[in-house]
């Protein structure tokens, strides 16, 4: 084989490309990694590194469990490098009587999956959460979410893909799949160069709609700007991930930085920006919530602000697996900013189909054919 | 789109040097030594380097090792400082504390 | 929302020169907003006297420019916001996100001017980071804003202009400065700030670098050794000094973030700096870029600029007419372009083949080595002429751009000429007064009086002399040669001070007669 020539071409090197070059690498299968940007450039870098189960749609929840019990507690030691997960908890506030309901209702979805998720009120809220201000009056707790460092998970899985022989070329803007012989063969770059895969893995976020476009696929996939502070590092304050049901979210890290997000409801308006830049709005607004609700960090200083893109899907969950209609095309995308703590279970996940195997997780619900009418069953629409 | 970079191409050994003890990032308390290591695991931006290792990712945001941070990654890459991008720009320009920033009044005419 | 007409970052001298000329071309909204609670910049650490000629204020001190520009900007109804910190610039909306009051107050603006400045350069070596290594800007805050001493004992690591300058400084406040090093094989800066150091018995180290800061949790000492040609230490040439201070002048970076974070197309020139055009526009429409932020130079020209940014902007927004616009322009290109020329013009940063002025003499080669022109070379130099009587010995050996000299004096005895950047020279000196107006107005103090007549045996020799506390008529002490080195006894036989001389004293010592073309430098008894 030539070096532009491999069993598995993946197209971006975020969290699940990177995974997905690990594993295929791991069963020897010669990989290529094209990215656009530099490793880790998306959001798989930009997010606020939540590692929960809870609260996620069912049809995709069978990947986070996948992540959680299989791969984030074992992942310093297969790296080499520290991803940084600690399975502490996620505690999500709530405010009022909606929020108790829809607290309640999560509780339920996880008992569906096996997954334990507990109600906090008035005292036992106030004694086992000593941060949280009397705004909130309600909360949920997940013992067995947690939290990971996205950089250093996603630069860890190229790293270790990267020792096992993935080769990965950055500054190399896929454009378009061409077909041989009805089957997704061969990979056309902005820079003139060409690649083959026996299979090819579109993992590029966003990005990877306009790819998949050129071997007349659609994926109802749609841009979102996501902006988080990062403060100073700070006395320890709590070990879990916080949420809101407002929409913040955040970690105190390892290093003793506290990251938050949160969202305001105008950033799929930012699309038209080319490249993620902070906004004037939101970061006011994270901060203002987060001292709402967290007062001692009132105090803590901001050194930095960072933006990135999610892309959403319609129907809140990913797309991937093979698709039907393009044989040797595996597609991940539409992620909608939830797709970092089950990105290494979709990365292995990728690795399984395309080596051929059976997947050891049920992606069947998140495949691209359910957006099809015929299946008649879109209760999204 | 960002610079060609195969990251396969050879870079030879990693080779201990004698000032590898010798602190770049003082904000972060990051190494030379650290930084080239850090070459060597494949990080051959700035930015890469940054997320692995933390230089430049303190309280100055890197406005005072940003150059030497980048001299030593282009040294170890064997090309010039200029072929590096810079990291990224991003508010706020001080640090500024969280009551403050989330403190926000009208300006008025 | 406030939307303003100009809103300007940063209040040093591009900044307030481009709100003041906004304004008095008609934009009536103007702002600028500093971080810091004093406007002026780095002009208000500047009590030295600027170069230049009288279009670019000359001759008065930094500060005094600062105060001017500030008085100007308030009285025109410029919106000085001190105390506040541009923390983001938002882009398609331009937007400023302003830290003031313990709020976030977000402005929006018809045009940007970015006038941030420079950031101080560090080189890392081994203790860089203890207490006592610090920025000779740092420096010059501790001593000229807040009256503190940065240390006792100092090692100037750097012999550009502000190496030399702060080098300088740190003498007036009363510091010792062991040495000023530089990796380069020549002194950086001008001449003449180098040789008001070495006058006064300061080392000059050429080709040597710091390599370690010693002490365990402040600095107590310094090893320099010599650098080779490709700037890394020669094993053996290290040497010991005793310091508590290492002031670092290794360069300046512009402070370009607002840039990049705005989106502007940024270049490297040392440093990220925005791609701009000749009137200082980046690549985004609005946004503009003035003094050292867009590519370090030094106040005089940074205020030129930030007038043709500000100009630029009145007149796209149509404040002014095209036509209006060029005369100005053209106007002030005339005058940025005199201070760039002569052999520290941009175009001749870091050559080391210079070896001639344009005039064609011998550059003297023991300035650029040690920050002093040797008695041989002196003698070479237009300026240095034998007279009858009281006479100006104008020591000035390179082409920089500065003619107060020649305004100086009302006689007739100095000129320049056209071009600000040649060698001043001596003419029909025997209509020397003696008023002493040349030797207070020359902003390197580099003009001395001799009079080789004064009484048998002895002449005169009249320096400026900028420390306190002052000697009196009559004390005794040593001359100092242009080296430093102790040369002959010397008398105070006059001490002049004035309103126009502007805080520099003219001392007149008495020295033996083959000794006035040695002494320049007074020292008492006390030691300095």
């Amino acid at each position: 084989m030539s070096n532009t020539t491999a069993d598995v071409i993946i197209v971006g090197a975020g969290i699940a490309g990177n995974s997905a070059a690990y594993y295929c690498a791991k069963k020897g299968l010669k990989v290529i990694v094209l990215e656009e940007e530099m490793i880790g450039h998306g959001g798989s870098s930009r997010n606020g590194g939540g590692a929960r189960v809870s609260g996620r749609d069912a049809r995709e929840m069978p990947l986070a469990i996948y992540a959680t019990r299989h791969i984030w507690p074992n992942l310093k030691e297969e790296l080499g490098v520290d991803p940084e997960y600690r399975q502490n908890g996620y505690l999500v506030c709530g405010y009022n009587e909606e929020h108790k309901k829809g607290i309640q209702n999560r509780i339920a979805d996880a008992a569906k999956m096996g997954i334990d998720m507990y109600l906090l009120e008035g005292k036992e809220l106030k004694d086992k959460h000593p941060y949280v201000s009397d705004h909130v009056t309600c909360a949920g707790w997940t013992p067995t979410d947690g939290v990971a460092n996205p950089l250093t998970a996603t630069l860890g899985f190229y790293k270790r893909a990267r020792e096992l022989g993935a080769r990965f070329i950055t500054g190399e803007k896929v454009e378009k799949i061409k077909l041989y012989k009805g089957r997704a063969r061969t990979v056309v770059t902005q820079n003139g160069n060409t690649y083959e895969g026996g299979k090819i893995i579109v993992a590029a976020g966003f990005g990877g709609k306009e790819i998949i476009k050129s071997v007349g696929l659609f994926v109802p996939v749609f841009k979102r700007l996501i902006e988080v502070i990062v403060t100073e590092p700070m006395p320890h304050m709590f070990d879990n991930m916080v949420g809101g049901m407002s929409g913040f979210y955040g970690q105190q890290t390892v290093h003793g930085s506290f990251v938050f997000g949160n969202a305001l409801g105008r950033e799929q308006c930012f699309a038209e920006i080319t490249t993620p830049v902070s906004s004037s709005y939101n970061p006011a607004n994270i901060c203002h919530t987060i001292g709402v609700d967290i007062p001692a960090l009132k105090e803590a200083k901001i050194i930095r602000t960072w933006s990135g893109w999610t892309d959403m899907s319609v129907d809140g969950v990913p797309i991937i697996g093979n698709v039907a209609e393009v044989p040797d095309l595996i597609i991940d995308i539409g992620c909608t900013g939830h797709g970092f703590c089950p990105g290494p279970a979709s990365g292995y996940t990728l690795a399984q189909l395309a080596n051929n195997e059976t997947p050891d997780v049920d992606i069947s619900k998140l495949a691209y054919e359910r957006y099809d009418m015929a299946k008649k069953q879109p209760q999204y629409y | 789109m960002s610079r060609y970079l195969d990251r396969s191409a050879d870079i030879g050994e990693f080779i201990p040097q004698p000032d590898d003890d010798l602190i770049i990032c003082r904000c972060e308390e990051i190494t030379k030594g650290e930084i080239r290591k850090a070459v060597h695991l494949g990080m051959w931006t700035m930015t890469e380097v940054k997320r692995l290792i933390r230089p430049g990712m303190g309280l100055c945001q890197g406005q005072t090792c940003s150059k030497h941070v980048k001299g030593v990654i282009a040294k170890e890459l064997h090309i010039s400082p200029a072929e590096l991008d810079d990291l990224t720009a991003r508010p706020p320009m001080r640090p500024v504390e969280m009551g403050v920033f989330g403190n926000e009044v009208e300006s008025h005419e | 929302m406030k939307r303003y007409n100009l809103a300007v970052i940063g209040a040093g001298p591009a900044g307030l020169s481009a709100a003041i000329e906004a304004k008095k071309h008609g934009m009536e909204k103007v702002a600028v907003f500093d971080e810091n609670s004093r406007p002026g910049g780095q002009l208000f650490k500047q009590i030295h006297k600027f170069f230049g000629s009288k279009e670019h204020k000359a001759k008065i001190r930094g500060f005094k420019i600062g105060e001017d520009l500030l008085a100007e900007a308030e009285a025109l109804g410029v919106d000085v916001h001190l105390n506040s910190v541009v923390a983001g610039i938002y882009f398609p909306m331009k937007r400023l996100g302003v830290i003031e009051n313990e709020c976030l107050i977000n402005y929006s603006a018809d045009n940007i001017i970015i006038a941030t400045g420079a950031n101080e350069n560090f080189i890392p070596f081994d203790g860089w980071t203890l207490p006592g290594v610090i920025g000779a800007g740092a420096a010059q805050t501790m001593m000229n804003l807040h009256g503190v001493q940065p240390g006792k004992k100092i090692l100037m690591v750097g012999s550009g202009n502000v190496g030399l300058v702060v080098s300088f400084q740190l003498l007036q406040a009363g510091c010792e400065v062991a040495a000023v090093i530089d990796a380069a094989p020549r002194v950086g800066g001008y001449g003449v700030h180098a040789s008001k150091v070495a006058r006064t018995g300061v080392p000059f180290y050429l080709s040597h670098t710091v390599v370690k800061a010693e002490g365990e949790d402040h600095v107590t000492g310094a090893v320099i050794a010599q650098v080779d040609s490709h700037f890394k230490p020669v094993p053996g040439t290290e040497k010991h000094i005793e310091v508590d201070t290492i002031c670092m002048a290794v360069g300046l970076t512009p402070m370009s973030k607002l840039c990049s974070m705005a989106g502007c197309k940024m270049v490297d020139k040392g440093g990220a700096v925005p791609e701009t055009d000749k009137y200082g526009a980046t690549s985004i429409e609005g946004l503009y870029a003035a003094g050292d932020v867009a590519g370090i130079e030094e106040a005089s020209s940074a205020m030129i600029t930030g007038r043709i940014s500000a100009l630029a902007a009145c007149r796209k927004d149509c404040y002014i007419t095209d036509g209006e616009f060029e005369k100005e322009y053209d106007e002030l290109e005339g005058s940025i372009n005199k201070l760039r020329k002569g052999m520290f013009s941009h175009e001749n940063k870091g050559r080391t083949d210079i070896t001639k002025t344009d005039e064609g003499i011998d550059l003297s080669m023991t300035l650029l080595t040690k920050g002093y022109v040797s008695d041989r070379e002196i003698e070479r130099f237009p300026g240095v002429v034998k007279e009858k009587g009281v006479h100006p010995v104008i020591e000035c050996t390179q082409n920089i751009p500065c003619n107060p000299c020649q305004d100086a004096c009302k006689f007739g005895c100095i000129s320049v000429g056209e071009d600000i950047t040649s060698l001043p020279y001596v003419n029909k000196a025997s209509r020397c007064t003696g008023c002493g107006m040349c030797v207070a107005n020359c902003s390197g103090q580099a003009i001395f009086l001799v009079n080789d007549d004064f009484e048998p045996g002895y002449s005169t020799v009249t320096i400026p002399y900028e420390f306190i506390p002052r000697p009196s008529i009559g004390d005794k002490g040593t001359a100092l040669s242009r080296g430093g080195e102790a040369v002959c006894e010397a008398e105070v036989v006059d001490i002049k001070v004035s309103p126009v001389f502007d805080h520099t004293a003219l001392l007149t010592m008495k020295v033996p007669k083959d000794m006035s073309m040695k002494a320049r430098f007074y020292k008492g008894k006390e030691a300095l």
